[in-house]
């Protein structure tokens, strides 16, 4: 051990960090740039993706028509598989829904500060995805009209929510997921409201901007008010990164089937959520930081994190499928060896290969940084691990229920043209508000990524530190 | 080039009143060893199997952190690296030397090792993991796989402390990539065969995150202590800032939180679903005073440590966090308790043999403890060419500006900040 006078280099040149915002741009160019994307012209492309996505959306209400006064039996559900795509859709939203209060909750409170060019795009995604999840639950119970019943609230029939069952904690769980992450949301967008405020050039847009800006000034009382609620809303909204998907495993680990019932389900879950997230986030954000020319601010390192995040979920995902299989060998339990043995070569085989090839070994591809830095790569790697997390939940929820302990209960199931067309309505939902965000809200956090730029740091020589915190090269 | 010296702050520690204690803790743990072997063979290898997991946890979870600063390329955890290396590599030969006990005593530890498997569904089943073979392969398998990642990583950093080429950064984070994959499945290997298979009829595929959960948290908390008394010493003191601590603090908080999760989880999808073949392993942990045990668990494993970290002043105060690593150890090793002690004592507790406890974990302590502080001394305490280096100091790297000239006199206004103490990591 040493106690000499430390000898600081500068990092080799390959090894040097990219800044989190590219070419020292200043504070006023970020507000223009970001601003620029609501005040300009609604580009082409946004028309051509606005218009089919607002078509879905009027084919899910028909759907939605359709099954009400019809009722569930124009689904495919049926004995034994009572739980179809309308749970396998609802898991895989409430999924990628869980990015946005990773990368607004947890990161913030870790100071990981990459998270501010793409926290306000994720949180927006999550509430979106949150209310394309919320609407299956409450379109399955059969009676919509009726749905009131699992809130708390007193009837004339005294009728009470069955608490012990793992639904009800459903709607205890997303429906305050939804409602923290909304505020969260919203809270950050206070300041960026007031920038557009006070650039509108109508009265219409200057009213609707004030009145949601609620009077925001940018003062010091206002900062300070702001940070502390920004802090205890990220301190509220973490444990439900946890909570929420930790709970919808619980639809499935608390029962006895083989293959829903284990214990490492909640962590499982959870990280799926994550991992389909980021992959969602990605998919999101690799075309629009091109098409919106935003590439200086959604930086190449934003998308080499986030790759790297993509990756650690995609193995915390591949690991539990490993304990999966490696615990039916290891319990001796016929049933569970044999559903397991059924994920690969049953019925169903192919959702068993998709979801373990796209989500535990495509992620792989991503340890090469090379791969990361090639956009089309990500993009492709971000479709497939959608598309491997919702075979996923298909495996979990079809793959068990088809064939259970008695081989005269089992069945095959496949979805209708409802089950199709209604999953396809809430991409349009989805994509629909997307686009309506990304057109009338500031897409990327502006005042947030103005904080973390080099010249907003008083210790950075950029932000005007001179002296003995500015490391010269050695070179 | 830069070049800082030392800031001022408190003296350093007197350590060399604390030089003796690892061989007085070798002395009195060979003393009580030997006496608890003869006395009661088994007891001895149950006391002995429970220290050895206690600090295969603190070896393994250092390693885990050494892994996550190359695979993250972090800043914060430069000041920490090197003696979570020297904690990681204590994994071979010493931890292999330390089995040496369980692997001789193994049939009088593992009830499975007795048992046939003709008569015995769930031993067959398990074959050929669960033959004697099985059983040695694996260890030999864990320790193989410890030892090359470990060694590799210290390897390589002590490379780069000659030149900091960018080369040895590229080899650590490639042996942290492989490394990464290796430990998880051997950690989880160790904790099934190890502690699991003491009853082998049970089965959780949480176990081995449950192991891992408790391991990087009471690596934490060593590593916060360890970094106290370094940077006390002005060894690490300007890489180890405010914000070094916070973050320590701060992931001691999560992993204290993601424990309770674990093992809360756990226990909730056993409870609910109540089927015999997994409910009968709580049920033996809720018997005579281990049910004690357990609510101690549930209020010093999560409710002390929870509120204690809460607030963010707390994680920088010295006072306080020492005594709370030493708490989080404690709880560690009382957790790592009610896993394996039941087996042999299911009516309760067995406080006549807490001195052969204390004896097995005074005997590995002070022998970990020496090849630690050994191989302190040897090497720098810091990775002292880390390319992370700077930033974990709050220094950074002069700039060319490049920017527009209306641009340069937005950003003039901001020069007058008052510089920061230290630290200034992300």
């Amino acid at each position: 051990m040493s106690t000499a006078a430390i000898k600081v280099s500068a990092p080799p040149p390959e090894l040097e960090r990219i800044p989190l915002v590219e070419n020292q741009r200043s504070p006023g160019w970020i507000t223009d740039k970001v601003a620029g994307v609501i005040e300009g012209k609604t580009p082409v492309w946004w028309w051509c993706a606005f218009i089919p996505s607002l078509m879905l959306v009027t084919m899910l209400v028909a759907m939605i028509l359709y099954l009400v006064t019809t009722g569930v039996g124009v689904w495919g559900l049926n004995h034994p598989v009572m739980w179809g795509w309308a749970i396998i859709n609802f898991v895989w939203w409430i999924g990628i829904g869980h990015a946005g209060t990773l990368i607004s909750a947890v990161l913030f409170l870790l100071r990981q500060r990459w998270r501010t060019s793409i926290n306000r795009a994720a949180e927006a995604m999550t509430i979106f995805a949150v209310m394309c999840a919320g609407i299956y639950p409450v379109i399955h119970v059969g009676r919509v009209w009726f749905a009131w019943w699992l809130f708390p609230l007193p009837n004339s029939n005294s009728i009470w929510p069955q608490f012990r069952s793992p639904l009800m904690w459903d709607v205890f769980a997303v429906s305050t997921y939804f409602t923290v992450s909304l505020m969260f949301w919203y809270v950050g967008l206070i300041p960026d409201l007031a920038i557009l405020r006070d650039r509108s050039t109508t009265k219409a847009r200057q009213f609707i901007y004030g009145l949601f800006a609620l009077g925001w000034t940018g003062s010091n009382r206002h900062w300070s008010n702001y940070e502390k609620a920004y802090l205890i809303l990220a301190g509220l909204a973490t444990p439900l990164v946890l909570s929420v998907h930790s709970t919808v495993s619980l639809d499935f680990s608390v029962s006895q089937l083989p293959g829903w019932h284990t214990t490492i389900f909640p962590p499982y879950f959870v990280a799926g959520a994550i991992y389909s997230g980021f992959g969602m986030v990605l998919t999101l954000m690799v075309p629009l930081r091109k098409m919106l020319k935003l590439e200086e601010i959604v930086t190449m390192r934003h998308i080499d994190l986030m790759c790297k995040v993509t990756l650690a979920t995609g193995s915390i995902v591949g690991y539990a499928y490993i304990m999966e299989y490696f615990i039916a060998w290891y319990s001796g339990n016929p049933y569970e060896r044999f559903t397991f043995w059924s994920r690969l070569f049953g019925k169903y085989w192919y959702g068993g290969w998709a979801m373990l090839v796209f989500n535990a070994v495509v992620p792989q591809v991503f340890w090469s940084k090379k791969v990361r830095h090639n956009l089309v790569a990500v993009f492709i790697v971000s479709i497939l691990a959608n598309i491997g997390m919702w075979f996923e939940r298909f495996v979990i929820v079809v793959g068990s229920l088809y064939q259970d302990f008695v081989p005269g209960n089992w069945g095959y199931y496949k979805p209708t043209w409802v089950d199709v067309c209604t999953f396809l309505g809430t991409f349009g939902l989805f994509f629909t508000m997307f686009l309506l965000f990304i057109r009338f809200l500031p897409l990327i956090a502006t005042s947030e990524v103005k904080g973390v730029t080099p010249q907003a740091d008083p210790h950075h020589p950029l932000g005007g530190a001179k002296g003995k915190e500015v490391l010269h090269h050695a070179g | 080039m830069s070049t800082l010296s030392h800031s001022g702050g408190l003296p350093p520690l007197d350590l060399s009143r604390w030089s003796k204690v690892p061989g007085l803790l070798i002395g009195a743990g060979v003393v009580l060893c030997l006496i608890g072997a003869l006395l009661n063979l088994k007891q001895f290898g149950y006391s002995w199997l429970l220290a050895f997991m206690f600090y295969l946890s603190l070896v393994l979870g250092s390693a885990f952190l050494v892994m996550m600063h190359h695979l993250f390329d972090a800043s914060w955890s430069v000041g920490i690296r090197r003696f979570c290396e020297h904690l990681a590599c204590l994994a071979f030969p010493w931890m292999a030397i330390l089995f040496l006990p369980i692997a001789l005593l193994a049939p009088k530890i593992y009830p499975w090792m007795s048992l046939d498997p003709a008569q015995d569904h769930d031993l067959a089943a398990k074959w050929p993991l669960f033959t004697k073979p099985g059983f040695y392969l694996a260890a030999v398998l864990c320790f193989g796989a410890w030892a090359l990642f470990t060694s590799r990583l210290r390897y390589w950093s002590l490379k780069q402390d000659e030149d900091g080429a960018a080369r040895c950064t590229y080899k650590l984070r490639f042996h942290s990539s492989w490394g990464i994959a290796a430990f998880a499945f051997t950690l989880t290997l160790a904790a099934i065969m190890w502690m699991k298979a003491l009853q082998h009829q049970w089965f959780s595929t949480m176990y081995g995150v449950y192991y891992f959960a408790g391991s990087v948290w009471v690596a934490l908390a060593t590593a916060y202590a360890i970094a106290m008394i370094l940077d006390r010493q002005g060894l690490i003191r300007d890489i180890m800032g405010a914000e070094q601590y916070y973050f320590l603090g701060s992931l001691m908080f999560a992993f204290t939180v993601f424990s309770a999760y674990i093992h809360f989880s756990q226990y909730f999808v056993i409870w609910n679903a109540n089927m015999p073949e997994e409910t009968f392993w709580y049920v033996l942990r809720e018997k005579g005073s281990w049910f004690a045990v357990g609510l101690v668990l549930i209020f010093g494993h999560f409710l002390v440590p929870f509120l204690a970290l809460l607030r963010i002043n707390v994680k920088l105060m010295f006072k306080f966090m020492l005594p709370l690593c030493a708490w989080i150890g404690l709880m560690q090793y009382v957790d790592l308790s009610f896993n394996i002690m039941p087996v042999l004592h299911p009516n309760g507790v067995a406080l006549q043999w807490v001195w052969l406890d204390a004896g097995c974990l005074a005997l590995m302590g002070g022998v970990l403890a020496k090849v630690f502080v050994r191989d302190l001394n040897r090497h720098p305490a810091y990775p002292v060419k880390d390319p992370r280096l700077a930033e974990a100091m709050g220094l950074y790297p002069e700039v060319p500006k490049a920017m527009a000239e209306e641009e340069l006199t937005q950003t003039g206004k901001l020069s007058g900040a008052q510089p920061h103490s230290r630290g200034g990591g992300r």
